[in-house]
């Protein structure tokens, strides 16, 4: 390293010599350290974040205004693309069925997190391993969550649902194969893995509860429910909208789930926005529209991202 | 609600309190158990997905065959894992997921960690757009710039017989470039360091400073080993998401040297999609590894996981 700093070296064999003159410059070049060095370890992150997230923004945003199939050359089309998003309606089906996704799945395993992260705030016995199950799919590869849940539905009667419905009297049902059935299979897979990372979030913002106030409610006579609606849910608002934004933001983004149980179908009934992009792409190779579904699906992350950056900012305390 | 009067609860008369304390204890150990109950019916259920490919992975095919399926299996078939692994790669595949995710988590440690110092701790001119920059770039999915980031990997001067203006060969594709380039630094690990730094003491650089440590000595030998939790959650959570990726290994690998092992499982479902005894003992091998570092590591996780909440 050829780092010429030899103020330093010579500011601090002198210290009692002259007394203001290197002391200020000893500083000064210390300054000049501290800035030179402040660029040096931020530039690599820096850059690496410039041309692998800064550039493909660019060029997403270029390419959604051209006609481009990897073959030829991309020709500017201007609008066209926007045009032909705007009146197709399997791209807006996808996004109708992240909606529902969301609308139905979300709120749901939100309820079950909340009521599992009450429960494990107390101390119970062997609450390390009920949090550990439960946080277990958040864990695994979504890929292999999938893997097992294809392997559940499976409509064969080996199918864990099915042996479960036939210990019931009901004959095996076509989850993922049927379109009717299949949008909420895929729902209850988003809820059972979705659950986990909610219930850390909530038991972290449990912590943060006065107990005395759980304290003054037993003295005052207060039951479970009570004290859970009237104390615990209030106290939670700040990390329930959390939640509930970035839930969206993941919805937003499911692709490996959908690849493996149902490749968007069956009739494209669980098709969602990453995957009907990933189709246009990859498989249809019109990748000049892809870029401009990316564009869209781009601008309702960043709505959703700068609630949440919102919140996050108004709870951080650095 | 008020809770000014609840500390005062000694000054009311002792034996009524005692009742009331013994009865509301009482209380507490009923409602305890019943939510003990609650919970260990819950929390099966919630694991009986991983339990049942588990048990799948080592039964008897001609067992999932019979109606009706005896739930619990009669005996053991380890060679299931032989036979899987006979059919496919699955040992190069782990292999290769372990140099991804190893790669993902030392080069995030080493440059995520320079750049969160610096913006915690040192002063520079540019420091408050770096910041800003590295939030924007949270926010920003991959899955909205994947396309372009796959053209320019595919595109990349000089490499896999490109001109030097990207074309004529196939770039980075299928190389080990493109698996850990791209992914080498997360914006948001570089937030999660700031975040661990900032909670140091500035005292001991000036310290140091005073004592002619270099300011690369301060950062290396004084400040990061104080945030040595911090260090284990970010390689953790890099190594996670390493080992975990699917959607781009699954684009920019064709040839089996360099497949992922859940690019591997999702292809050999194709291959064996009707021999679920193989492929439950396919999908055990890519999600087992994860699991025991999780339960081997927890509390790092736990950490990572609660402040970010965003995955």
């Amino acid at each position: 390293m050829t780092t010429t700093a030899p103020t330093a070296s010579t500011g601090r064999t002198a210290p009692a010599a002259s007394p203001p003159a290197p002391e200020t410059r000893r500083r000064r070049s210390v300054r000049t350290a501290e800035k030179r060095w402040g660029l040096l370890l931020a530039a690599p992150a820096t850059l690496h974040t410039l041309i692998w997230i800064g550039a493909p923004i660019v060029v997403a945003i270029v390419l959604s205004f051209t006609a481009y199939d990897i073959i030829h050359a991309p020709e500017f089309s201007g609008l066209e693309n926007y045009a032909t998003i705007f009146t197709d309606g399997l791209f807006w089906l996808s996004v109708l069925h992240n909606v529902i996704i969301a609308a139905v799945g979300i709120p749901i395993s939100m309820f079950l997190a909340l009521v599992f992260a009450t429960m494990l705030n107390r101390a119970l016995p062997g609450r390390g391993v009920f949090r550990v199950m439960i946080f277990l799919p958040h864990i695994t590869a979504t890929v292999a969550v999938a893997m097992i849940w294809l392997w559940i539905y499976s409509p064969s009667q080996s199918g864990l649902m099915n042996v479960v419905l036939g210990l019931v009297g009901i004959k095996p049902l076509p989850f993922l194969t049927n379109p009717d059935l299949a949008l909420g299979s895929v729902i209850l897979v988003t809820i059972w893995q979705g659950i986990g990372l909610k219930m850390l979030i909530y038991l972290a913002a449990l912590q943060g509860v006065d107990e005395q106030m759980y304290e003054a409610a037993d003295l005052d006579g207060a039951n479970f429910v009570q004290k859970f609606f009237r104390i615990t849910v209030p106290m939670l608002k700040p990390a329930t909208f959390f939640i509930l934004v970035t839930s969206l933001i993941s919805n937003f983004q499911t692709f490996d789930l959908i690849y493996i149980l149902t490749e968007g179908g069956p009739a494209n009934s669980t098709s969602v926005v990453t995957y009907r992009i990933y189709q246009t792409a990859f498989q249809e190779f019109r990748v000049g529209l892809a870029n401009a579904q990316s564009v869209i699906l781009l601008l309702i992350l960043v709505v959703l991202a700068f609630l949440s950056r919102r919140i996050v900012g108004g709870t951080d305390d650095d | 609600m008020t809770t000014d009067h609840a500390p005062s609860i000694t000054g009311t008369a002792p034996s009524a309190t005692r009742a009331r304390d013994h009865s509301l204890r009482r209380r507490k150990r009923t409602s305890n158990a019943l939510v003990l109950a609650f919970l260990i019916v819950a929390s099966v259920i919630m694991a009986a997905p991983f339990l049942w490919m588990a048990v799948s992975s080592i039964r008897d095919p001609t067992e999932l065959a019979q109606v009706p399926m005896p739930l619990i299996p009669k005996d053991l078939r380890l060679e299931n894992y032989s036979e899987a692994l006979g059919r496919a790669p699955f040992a190069t595949y782990a292999r290769n997921s372990l140099i991804l995710a190893t790669a993902a988590a030392a080069l995030n440690v080493v440059f995520a960690s320079a750049c969160g110092y610096a913006l915690a701790k040192l002063r520079f001119r540019l420091a408050p757009a770096v910041f800003g920059w590295m939030v924007a770039c949270i926010m920003i999915p991959f899955y909205a710039t994947v396309i372009p980031v796959f053209l320019m990997v595919r595109h990349m001067p000089l490499f896999g017989g490109n001109t030097l203006m990207g074309v004529g060969g196939t770039g980075w594709i299928d190389t080990w470039w493109a698996l850990i380039v791209p992914g080498a630094v997360s914006p948001f690990m570089v937030f999660l360091f700031r975040q661990f730094y900032v909670s140091t003491p500035s005292e001991l650089i000036e310290a140091a400073r005073l004592d002619g440590v270099s300011e690369f000595g301060i950062f290396t030998r004084i400040i990061t080993p104080l945030i040595r939790p911090g260090l284990l959650t970010v390689a953790l959570l890099s190594f996670e998401a390493g080992w975990n990726n699917f959607l781009w290994p699954l684009l920019v690998t064709t040839s089996d040297e360099l497949r992922v092992i859940q690019v591997g499982i999702a292809s050999f479902r194709q291959e064996a999609s009707t021999d679920w005894h193989l492929l439950m003992a396919g999908t055990t091998l890519a999600a087992v590894p994860m699991i025991v570092l999780f339960l081997i590591f927890q509390r790092y996780f736990v950490q990572g996981f609660a402040s970010s909440g965003i995955k």
